[in-house]
């Protein structure tokens, strides 16, 4: 690779001088001493600084771009020579350079085209520049058609046509405006548009560029008119200056973006130094990057999510949406990820090193973000325990107003009308009271089933594990109790993993279509593991409905977390981790 | 027959010395909390306690544990627990390894009378009174190979009628049969359930238990 850039080098230098020694020995050449000097340093200008940015981003087209440009441009020199095949070739491919011009100007700095529409333009450049006019080449007598008297012949020349060459020359010619026209207005918005890291970077060749297509659009103006041949030429000269810049603003841009690269690292490592505020860092970073978009996001390794400094939940951008992530670790643990301009792409080492060099602040603020995200955790699960408690007791209500209420007060009647039927009609006042009992017997049931639910005695009274025992026994599918605590836990505790173990096995025999489940009760790092799982059909989604989300806020409140594994055909585990001493 | 009622709500306790009273018992103590229970028993030697579950002092499952209490210090005495809930953890808890002078019934069945007093008089005489709602709970588990699938639904409701502790005669009573037909329901009940057979009503009870729970 880096020998096959040295031998383009060592081929744009031969290029360009064979040019200079043919505009030197040619005979017709206008304006020897500005064009050839300019010439030459437009062409090694751009062939220099190509090859420079080729070799140093071999994945970004920009630099070949640029190369392919040096040379086109050396290619369009040879029309000045006096030998008449080398002035064919250089006045028929003497546009070329165009074509390649704009598609370096669309496809910078990320080195590809970004819309369609940019690919159609760019394509339709190599059209009119490497085949229109070369064809149309055949057709052209270069004293009539392009007032050169003293130019040589075209040996490529087969008919004269003048109406087709004035006609096909004004046509490209406007094709060739709309298409500069299109390019300065892509520039324009570019400028305009830009985020600040690409404005401080890119500004001056966007300008350069502007400045290239005005004086493009006013040579071919003035070509399709033909006001004057004077002003032509000084318009053709003029226009040559910020071209001849081009490619040094391109390396200037380059060299920049390294150079206040190291420089800021610096910066920041100092600015760390005077123990930021939280929010500080973010705009340390901010600056040491140059970008003023940038985001800070913290690794919350309990939840395996991001969030941002007021700890509210962040999704990691996508390729393509214009924004680059980078990740800072510590130990080899993921801290943060600063989400900055996708421009900086190029700059991620550096981006790295500016992570690095703050990767203990970071630690110190993801804390702080982890903090904020449990508050607003909490504050939300409080609010949904709330609602939770109030649903419940309009529930209990109902129960016991649909229930035992109404079992008591018909009773109370028959009870009421047997007492008024003993001595007239003793076997209906039986019967009635018969009834009456009966409803004594069912309001009692439905009591005790209310009074369960509400707190299962026996979990108090005997543990967990007994109290696990009678919910398997309980349960309509078979329960193997696989492994239990074997010892009395803190109430809140008992009562959580009780309630995991009763909403799973309630979702089992709800939805699961299993055949058995399985409960399994380990202790880890402090935590009680309680694991539920089946055999089923799996697809259960934690957001969906309230039973599994009332039992995360559960869990929430005691600092216990919930994990949902259910993928459809494969079963459901459940697993909670619940703090315990 | 000598009896001693504990349970807190006096309401209650002085129903169910009325209740008992009414059908020739005699109570010789009351009590209302555990530890006043463990001493009556202690003085009067009864031939059965009445025990609620919740009492005093900790108002959980105090009762329980005075009764297991009891059947350590005095075998003779029966105890028969009356529970608010269906928990067949604690009826299997009570029963340990003898379901003799031994019951736990749902407080509400103090209502049915007859039965009640039955249930009473059995565990006084050794026997056993397991709540129906207890049986159904254990024979109603979900297995995964359910031996219980062999039994005819006759055969099933003879095996819960003896978990409950009842006698060949008091389950053909209730099955409208004859004994000899009772009879040969329990020998074929066990032949399934590959069960030694047992001669007294409280091992046959302890036997199914243990295959229940099991």
């Amino acid at each position: 690779m880096r020998r096959a850039l040295w031998c383009l080098a060592a081929a744009g230098f031969v290029f360009g001088v064979i040019d200079l020694a043919l505009i030197l020995t040619s005979e017709f050449a206008p304006d020897r001493e500005l064009s050839t000097a300019l010439g030459l340093l437009i062409g090694w200008g751009f062939v220099g600084a190509g090859l420079f940015a080729w070799a140093r981003r071999p994945d970004n087209r920009v630099g070949m771009l640029m190369t392919a440009t040096g040379f086109a441009w050396f290619l369009a020199g040879l029309s000045l020579s006096d030998i008449p095949l080398l002035f064919v070739i250089g006045a028929a491919f003497g546009s070329l350079y165009f074509a390649t011009a704009i598609h370096m100007l669309l496809a910078a700095p990320q080195g590809r085209l970004q819309s369609r529409s940019e690919k159609r333009i760019v394509g339709l450049g190599y059209v009119l520049t490497a085949l229109v006019v070369p064809v149309l080449f055949v057709f052209v007598d270069p004293e009539r058609d392009m007032e050169c008297v003293d130019c040589p012949e075209n040996v490529l020349y087969i008919a004269s046509s003048e109406t087709l060459v004035r006609v096909v020359s004004v046509a490209v010619n406007f094709v060739g405006l709309l298409l500069v026209v299109f390019v300065l207005v892509s520039l324009v918005l570019r400028l305009l548009r830009a985020s600040a890291p690409e404005r401080r970077l890119y500004a001056p060749v966007y300008a350069a560029g502007v400045a290239l297509m005005i004086t493009l659009i006013a040579i071919l103006v003035l070509q399709s008119t033909s006001v004057s041949n004077e002003a032509d030429g000084v318009v053709s000269t003029v226009a040559l200056v910020p071209l001849a810049l081009m490619p040094y603003l391109f390396l200037a841009s380059f060299v920049r973006a390294r150079m206040f690269q190291t420089g800021a690292v610096g910066e920041l490592i100092a600015r760390l130094g005077e123990a930021p505020h939280p929010g500080d860092l973010r705009d340390a970073l901010a600056q040491a990057l140059g970008d003023p978009s940038l985001e800070l996001v913290y690794w919350l390794p309990d939840d395996k999510r991001f969030v941002d400094a007021v700890g509210a939940p962040f999704d990691l951008p996508s390729d393509g949406s214009g924004r680059a992530v980078t990740k800072v670790e510590q130990e080899g643990e993921c801290v943060a990820a600063i989400v900055y301009d996708a421009m900086l792409r190029d700059a991620r080492d550096h981006v790295r090193a500016v992570g690095a060099a703050a990767a203990l602040a970071l630690k110190n603020e993801r804390l702080d973000a982890e903090l904020r995200a449990k508050v607003g955790e909490l504050r939300s699960s409080r609010q949904r325990m709330l609602s939770i408690g109030l649903e419940e007791r309009r529930r209990l209500e109902r129960d016991l107003h649909d229930g035992a209420q109404q079992r008591l007060v018909s009773m109370a009647l028959n009870l009421r009308v047997a007492r008024d039927k003993l001595r007239d009609e003793p076997d209906a006042a039986e019967g009635l009271l018969e009834g009456a009992s009966h409803e004594l017997d069912a309001a009692l049931a439905e009591l005790r089933e209310l009074a369960r639910g509400i707190h299962p005695a026996v979990l108090s009274d005997r543990g967990l594990d007994t109290a696990l025992e009678t919910l398997a026994s309980r349960a309509p599918v078979p329960v193997e109790l696989a492994a239990l605590p074997g010892e009395r836990l803190p109430e809140a505790v008992e009562l959580a993993a009780y309630y995991v173990v009763s909403e799973a096995l309630t979702n089992v025999a709800k939805y699961a279509d299993a055949s058995h489940a399985v409960v399994d009760i380990g202790r880890d790092n402090g935590r009680l593991v309680v694991a539920v799982s089946d055999d089923g059909v799996g697809g259960a989604d934690p957001e969906q409905g309230t039973g599994l989300r009332g039992l995360a806020d559960r869990l929430a409140v005691i600092e216990g977390r919930l994990e949902v594994d259910s993928e459809r055909g494969r079963g459901t585990k459940i697993t909670a981790r619940i703090p315990c001493g | 027959m000598r009896v001693v009622v504990a349970d807190d709500s006096v309401l209650l306790r002085e129903g169910v010395v009325r209740l008992l009273e009414d059908s020739g018992f005699e109570v010789v103590g009351q009590a209302g909390d555990a530890v006043d229970l463990l001493r009556k028993v202690n003085a009067h030697k009864p031939d059965v306690a009445v025990v609620d579950i919740r009492m005093p002092p900790t108002h959980t499952d105090d009762g329980l544990r005075a009764a297991l209490e009891i059947r350590k210090q005095h075998p003779d005495t029966g105890v028969l627990v009356l529970s608010q809930y269906v928990e067949e953890s604690y009826a299997l808890e009570l029963v340990g390894d003898s379901a003799g002078g031994v019951g736990y019934l749902l407080k509400d069945r103090v209502a049915d009378v007859d039965r009640f007093v039955d249930s009473v008089k059995r565990v006084a005489q050794g026997g056993s009174a397991l709540d129906p709602e207890v049986v159904a709970q254990l024979v109603g588990r979900a297995r995964r190979e359910d031996p219980l699938d062999e039994l005819t639904p006759r055969e099933r409701e003879a095996l819960e009628l003896m978990a409950e502790g009842r006698s060949n005669t008091a389950i053909a009573e209730h099955m409208v049969v004859t004994e000899r037909a009772v009879e040969k329901h329990v020998t074929s009940i066990f032949g399934k359930l590959g069960l030694v057979p047992a001669s007294e009503d409280h091992r046959r009870v302890l036997a199914v238990l243990t295959f229940l729970r099991s």
